[in-house]
């Protein structure tokens, strides 16, 4: 990322290159590198998703696991009395640059963290958060998802966002039962047990109206979609937008410190990631359905499902 | 609690096994696409994954040597690798300490004197953690040291093995590892020679136990080493053949 270093004369060629609609790898401005995407390879997670964005093999790698856990609701934590919450944590792996090393990459984790945070964790991220309380003002479920970043090559946040509609599309929770026992006094008490059956399992509710993210880098008066590496490095401002499959927008945000969006090419961007997300969730469902069937035919195998093994 | 009964009396473990069995290992060479050698390395539900950068210019400038290649190791546990969800900082003993060991065993095997004033780092994910992690880590980190094409002294092998109710056992899993009686050591062989590259033992076990204990992990190094050999052969060979010879 940052430790990628371009000449003046290929910056230009770059530049120019947008501004004229060519790119260095003969996408056009609002093409999207190739995507490969499996799902439960982490047999300990709850849900789990792999995702690549890039051709040829090369390309931003991220790794997510998604880990379900039951707490007890306590006053004055935060928690809404009767809903769920969803903890996001990434974490660049100095796989990906050699300056991620030890805390170098502590700040870029706080910043995706954020970033994935206002997509999923809230109303717009379409999840049903208060089917994830067990019972109101005592237990409720905590959807952690850990995201690792294993190499970067532009496009993270979209990667990271593929990866985790993915894995929590494929996330499934023990099923609880609830029960009303009454207590010494008589009054009625609710009380919860976790079924211990790997078969007895749910889905999570609302998954399907995850939004997806388009992020927009301005190079030169232009802007692209999916910025490669090298793209990335002379970007002057860079928009992640966030669009529900019901074409709402459900998070913007902009990255980026060198220069500003011009205001007549923000309704433009906004508009263009309407119509890509359109494209993207119809690309989204035709990944997942391979991941998935590649997950269910792995299962008669000894295999262990794992993404490293087999070329991926 | 009850003490639960890791080796049944028929000479079962928790998990099947027999007392002289590995568990499966699979393994695969050349897993990343950016690394100059990575590894992907499972044995049983260990799973870890390697990427080796260098030689390298050392980011750090003070601390180059100006006769030898400085090896840097970094280890990192996924929060999703265990049962219950942890998340580990970058401080944590445990951490630090088998990366201290991985370090320490690779600057012995690793042929440091041809690479002066660069440095050579590893780094190291946990992705899943079912016992034996420092065995795995070794492991898998030759085998990205391998694919890197890093001058080596040999490979180093490492493989664990402890007593159970006064039976050597190979290659302890979680559970066996976590009960507290059970003795755990590793230990890590250059095959060629057979000399001991790394050396950890936790918990007590007799003297007179301790000789058998130690064949029986260097029998499992010296079959891990088999496993890691037919790995490289297998990325050479993959190899090879997308160069179309």
């Amino acid at each position: 990322m940052a430790s990628l270093i371009l000449s003046p004369a290929e910056q230009d060629y770059i530049i120019r290159g947008v501004e004229s609609g060519f790119r260095a790898d003969g996408r056009s401005s609002l093409d999207r590198r190739e995507v490969t995407l499996r799902t439960g390879m982490i047999s300990q997670a709850n849900g789990s998703a792999r995702c690549r964005i890039g051709n040829l093999g090369v390309g931003t790698d991220v790794l997510v696991g998604i880990k379900a856990e039951v707490n007890a609701w306590t006053p004055g934590d935060g928690v809404p009395e009767s809903s769920g919450v969803l903890i996001c944590n990434v974490e660049c792996s100095p796989s990906a640059a050699q300056e991620f090393e030890g805390r170098g990459a502590e700040e870029l984790n706080v910043e995706l963290t954020q970033l994935l945070d206002r997509i999923f964790n809230g109303p717009q991220s379409g999840i049903d958060f208060e089917k994830l309380c067990i019972i109101p003002k005592q237990a409720y479920w905590v959807l952690h998802v850990d995201a690792l970043v294993l190499d970067v090559r532009g496009g993270i946040t979209d990667a990271l966002v593929w990866a985790t509609r993915a894995a929590l599309l494929s996330t499934r929770l023990p099923r609880v039962v609830v029960e009303s026992i009454p207590d010494d006094n008589g009054v009625m008490q609710a009380e919860f047990d976790v079924v211990d059956d790997p078969d007895d399992l749910t889905e999570l509710d609302g998954v399907e109206n995850m939004p997806i993210a388009v992020t927009f880098s301005r190079i030169g008066r232009r802007f692209v979609v999916d910025a490669s590496e090298q793209e990335e490095a002379v970007a002057q401002a860079r928009m992640t937008v966030a669009v529900s499959p019901k074409m709402d927008i459900c998070a913007v945000q902009k990255g980026g410190v060198l220069r500003g969006f011009m205001p007549t090419l923000f309704s433009e961007v906004l508009q263009t990631a309407q119509t890509i997300a359109r494209e993207e969730f119809s690309r989204f469902e035709k990944c997942y359905a391979e991941a998935k069937s590649q997950a269910l035919s792995q299962i008669d195998e000894p295999s262990t499902g794992s993404t490293f093994l087999v070329p991926f | 609690m009850s003490r639960q009964e890791l080796l049944s009396p028929e000479g079962l473990r928790v998990d099947g096994r027999r007392a002289n069995e590995l568990r499966r290992i699979s393994c695969r060479a050349s897993v990343l696409s950016s690394a100059d050698g990575s590894a992907y390395y499972e044995q049983g539900n260990t799973k870890v994954l390697v990427a080796v950068y260098g030689p390298r210019e050392p980011r750090a400038k003070a601390q180059f040597n100006h006769d030898e290649a400085i090896v840097n190791v970094e280890f990192n546990v996924a929060p999703f690798s265990t049962s219950e969800r942890r998340k580990r900082s970058k401080g944590d003993k445990r951490l630090l300490e088998i990366s201290s060991f991985v370090k320490q065993t690779f600057e012995g095997a690793i042929q440091r004197s041809v690479y002066p004033r660069s440095q050579i780092d590893i780094y190291i994910h946990l992705l899943q953690h079912d016992g034996g992690t420092l065995e795995t880590c070794i492991n898998a980190a030759t085998l990205a040291l391998v694919d890197a094409g890093v001058a080596m002294a040999d490979y180093v092998c490492a493989c664990t093995a402890g007593s159970i109710d006064d039976t050597p056992v190979l290659d302890l899993n979680g559970v066996e590892e976590s009960s507290i009686e059970t003795p755990d050591l590793t230990v890590a062989i250059l095959p060629r020679t057979g000399n001991i590259a790394l050396l950890q033992m936790e918990s007590k076990l007799h003297t007179s136990k301790l000789e058998d204990v130690m064949d029986l992990a260097v029998e499992g190094c010296k079959h891990i080493h088999k496993k890691l050999d037919d790995a490289v052969l297998n990325a050479a060979n993959d190899l090879a053949s997308k160069l179309g010879r």
